[in-house]
């Protein structure tokens, strides 16, 4: 049983060495030759249609962070009805409530909403039970749905790297 | 039987090592369960004030911060804005505080994590990353084992042939009829 133990403790030992080395390379050949711009979410959205499925590069402030677990956030641009939607996915796991009007960079794939699974109504998570959100996220909620349905197309990032700065 | 004393040996060790992230997945199945109750990550703290200030619309960014240390000096500042409904919106270090800058009644949020379950839900949600990912699934399955061993542990009147099984249909049961009555 000891032996048993200490075989899957080393067995965790090198596939956790090896994974880290692969997330290293991952984030080392994902990094482009040269170092890509960084747009704003303002900037983005003026050259969406020619980045859609493409890395990107995007600042912004977190104007909203998802409650249920932190998978996805909102970063705003200029105003708050100038923002984007980025999950945090696997790579970046969660975002945390504490990030809440930091500015972040955030690297990952520009996707354009085209199903139902893809689109994030922020408005649902109150819905299915006894919500009790406070008047501050609701309105964050009521701010991004007005833009997404004043937007002709809705666009979302698929993060893979977040970085506070 | 050969094979009972071995799922006997390897239910009490691999039961002694998934305690602790039983209790880690209980603990934190509880407070996730009432997410809609309270926020199972943070706690909320909510100050309503008036204050004074002196831009009003057009608040500097050093105005709110004294402001901010008037209402509570360990309250850290990190940038504000007008909202589209004309409140001023200050986001600060763990928080955010929203003023109506005409009359200065404002709310503050303040969170604070919950210690250690903080982390417990981090660990639940398996938002830590693909090597907690597949971590987790190890000790998922260990619990599974863990789970069906312990049925075959006993023998005589009260083993699993003759007492078990009713207490086994019983918890199958339960989340069943919830299953069809609300999915």
């Amino acid at each position: 049983m000891k032996k048993l133990i200490f075989i899957s403790l080393l067995a965790l030992l090198l596939f956790g060495c090896g994974n880290n080395k692969k997330q290293v390379q991952e984030a080392t050949s994902n990094e482009p030759t040269a170092q890509a711009v960084a747009l704003t979410v303002d900037k983005l959205y003026e050259n969406a249609t020619d980045m859609v499925d493409k890395e990107i590069v995007v600042t912004g402030t977190v104007m909203h962070v998802c409650q249920e677990g932190g998978e996805r956030c909102f970063l705003m641009g200029s105003n708050e009805d100038i923002n984007i939607r980025v999950e945090a996915g696997e790579k970046i796991g969660a975002f945390s409530q504490e990030l809440m009007g930091s500015n972040l960079e955030i690297t990952g794939i520009l996707k354009e909403v085209k199903t139902e699974a893809e689109a994030h109504n922020p408005g649902q998570h109150s819905s299915a039970g006894v919500g009790k959100t406070s008047p501050e996220t609701e309105n964050a909620h009521t701010v991004i749905a007005e833009a997404q349905e004043a937007a002709p197309v809705v666009y979302f990032i698929e993060g893979i790297k977040a970085k506070e700065l | 039987m050969k094979l009972r004393k071995l799922f006997r040996t390897l239910h009490r060790d691999l039961g002694y090592f998934i305690v602790g992230m039983t209790v880690v997945y209980g603990l934190s199945g509880i407070l996730l369960n009432h997410r809609y109750d309270f926020n199972p990550d943070y706690q909320i703290y909510i100050t309503e004030f008036e204050a004074n200030l002196p831009g009003k619309v057009n608040s500097t960014g050093q105005e709110i911060k004294n402001m901010l240390e008037w209402l509570d000096s360990d309250v850290v500042y990190k940038k504000h804005y007008i909202n589209n409904q004309g409140m001023l919106k200050v986001f600060i270090e763990n928080g955010e505080v929203l003023i109506n800058p005409e009359t200065g009644k404002g709310t503050m949020h303040y969170l604070q994590r919950r210690p250690v379950f903080f982390e417990m839900n981090k660990l639940h949600r398996a938002t830590l990353g693909t090597l907690w990912k597949w971590t987790s699934d190890g000790m998922a399955v260990i619990l599974i084992f863990v789970a069906i061993t312990g049925l075959v542990l006993l023998k005589g009147k009260r083993g699993f042939g003759h007492w078990g099984w009713w207490w086994t249909i019983a918890g199958i049961v339960i989340p069943l009829i919830f299953t069809l009555l609300y999915i």
